[in-house]
């Protein structure tokens, strides 16, 4: 359908848009209400934004439900926190493999995981604390101190990890710019936390965490996570999740 | 970790009325409610990927009623979904011919309360058209509609995502793709039939 004019054209749009002055809405709503055909291009234009609408709330259903289908998959049953990173870590892995392929095509644009990445993250500074003279938990804090991310990583013990000691390989993870790795040891951070109901290095983690899953493009973790920061003002992060971060996160999944 | 939390109706109604936390509450509806609902389907001489599809549509068509302020908390969101479920599902099965509306029948005359959402189902295969057609936009296109009608994106806002000098070229360009859109949308009489019925179904 023609509108009459390319101006009256332009100012329904506008109108659609609610962005026509008070004065200008008026004369218009007056002109809309005498002319049955300039209803009729209102309705048309309204109906084209219908259109995107139906087809943007498609896209974000269609989006999720690959991911739920692939979560439901799994009998109902209670899940013990070790199988709940099981899972959570093949499904990383398994999304990574997909990922992986299409990541070097977001150098095309301005925007990229990479500088959302880089523009939040600082490298975390431990204060020292000594643990009353354990000497293992000191070899990895050292080597943290120290900037070396691999030696970090590559110490192992005869016990298992202590939730500093998670969070500190967790850093050095993501200081190697090893993303699998640097999320499956947050999660291990926030669910050992859990398990034992304590807050050691948790909100550090919840924040380096959703700074992963940007940098892996896995956008909805992300999304979901730095609501729940920026939902809880207490939370230790909070201020640093602004609505900006949000929406880059959303604008990198419309990618 | 991804955080899993239960939402009240009223919450999970009211967020998704205002573009809340979609992606959440999304997930919320998918994780309360499609084992029933597809458990129905499957029951119903439906396929896993039946039941799967028909669940997609029911989201979409929930949350479509939703904001256009058409449920109001007459039933719980469980039996509102349950129902839309059913119909859909039924509609689905008259379009493939098959004679199963009988058993069906049955079935619903047990229930002694039966919620009838089937005026409330838009057409499934129009919609299928109106998506069809959006996705036969330019990608350029596609995406500052999308941003701005659909993520509800300002001008600058989407200006910082795009190469465009100014937000004044982004304007234009925003114009020019929705009355292409617009104009596409016109050649086809059924499809903009099913848009008017959306806008004021």
């Amino acid at each position: 359908m023609d509108n009459s004019t390319p101006d009256m054209s332009e100012r329904l749009v506008l109108y659609l848009d609610g962005e026509l002055s008070g004065s200008e809405k008026k004369t218009l709503e007056q002109q809309l209400a005498e002319d049955k055909t300039l209803q009729g291009e209102l309705e048309s234009l309204q109906s084209t934004r219908q259109a995107i609408k139906l087809y943007g709330l498609k896209q974000k259903v269609a989006s999720i439900h690959g991911q739920m289908m692939e979560e439901l998959q799994a009998p109902v049953k209670k899940i013990s926190s070790v199988s709940r990173m099981v899972r959570y870590s093949v499904a990383i892995a398994a999304s990574l493999l997909l990922i992986v392929g299409g990541y070097w095509a977001y150098n095309f644009f301005t925007i990229s995981p990479d500088k959302v990445f880089a523009s939040n993250y600082r490298s975390y500074e431990l204060v020292t604390v000594r643990d009353g003279g354990n000497n293992e938990a000191s070899v990895i804090e050292e080597a943290y101190k120290e900037k070396k991310y691999a030696e970090v990583v590559g110490v192992t013990f005869d016990r298992p990890f202590t939730i500093k000691e998670l969070f500190i390989r967790a850093m050095s993870y993501s200081e190697l710019a090893d993303n699998p790795k640097a999320i499956e040891a947050y999660k291990k951070v926030i669910a050992q936390n859990e398990g034992a109901k304590t807050n050691t290095f948790k909100q550090q983690a919840e924040y380096y965490l959703a700074l992963s899953y940007i940098r892996n493009g896995d956008y909805d973790f992300a999304i979901d996570l730095l609501n729940k920061i920026q939902d809880d003002p207490n939370h230790l992060y909070n201020e640093k999740v602004s609505n900006k971060l949000i929406r880059q996160v959303k604008m990198l999944k419309w990618r | 970790m991804e955080p899993i939390r239960n939402f009240p109706d009223s919450e999970l109604v009211a967020n998704l009325r205002s573009g809340i936390r979609m992606d959440e509450m999304i997930k919320a509806i998918y994780r309360n409610h499609f084992d029933s609902l597809g458990w129905y389907v499957m029951n119903n001489s439906g396929s896993r990927q039946d039941a799967e599809d028909v669940f997609q549509e029911v989201v979409v068509a929930f949350i479509e009623l939703v904001q256009k302020d058409k449920f109001r908390g007459e039933s719980t969101v469980k039996t509102f979904l349950f129902s839309l479920n059913r119909f859909t599902w039924l509609n689905e099965i008259k379009r493939r011919g098959r004679a199963l509306a009988r058993e069906e029948k049955y079935k619903r005359e047990q229930d002694k309360v039966e919620l009838d959402t089937g005026h409330l189902i838009a057409d499934r295969e129009g919609k299928a058209e109106v998506v069809r057609l959006v996705g036969e936009l330019g990608e350029t296109c596609r995406k500052i509609l999308l941003l701005f009608y659909y993520e509800n994106l300002s001008m600058k806002e989407i200006l910082e995502t795009m190469h465009y000098e100014n937000e004044q070229v982004v304007r234009n360009k925003k114009y020019k793709c929705l009355k292409q859109l617009e104009q596409m949308v016109n050649t086809n009489p059924a499809l903009k039939e099913t848009l008017k019925n959306l806008l004021h179904g």
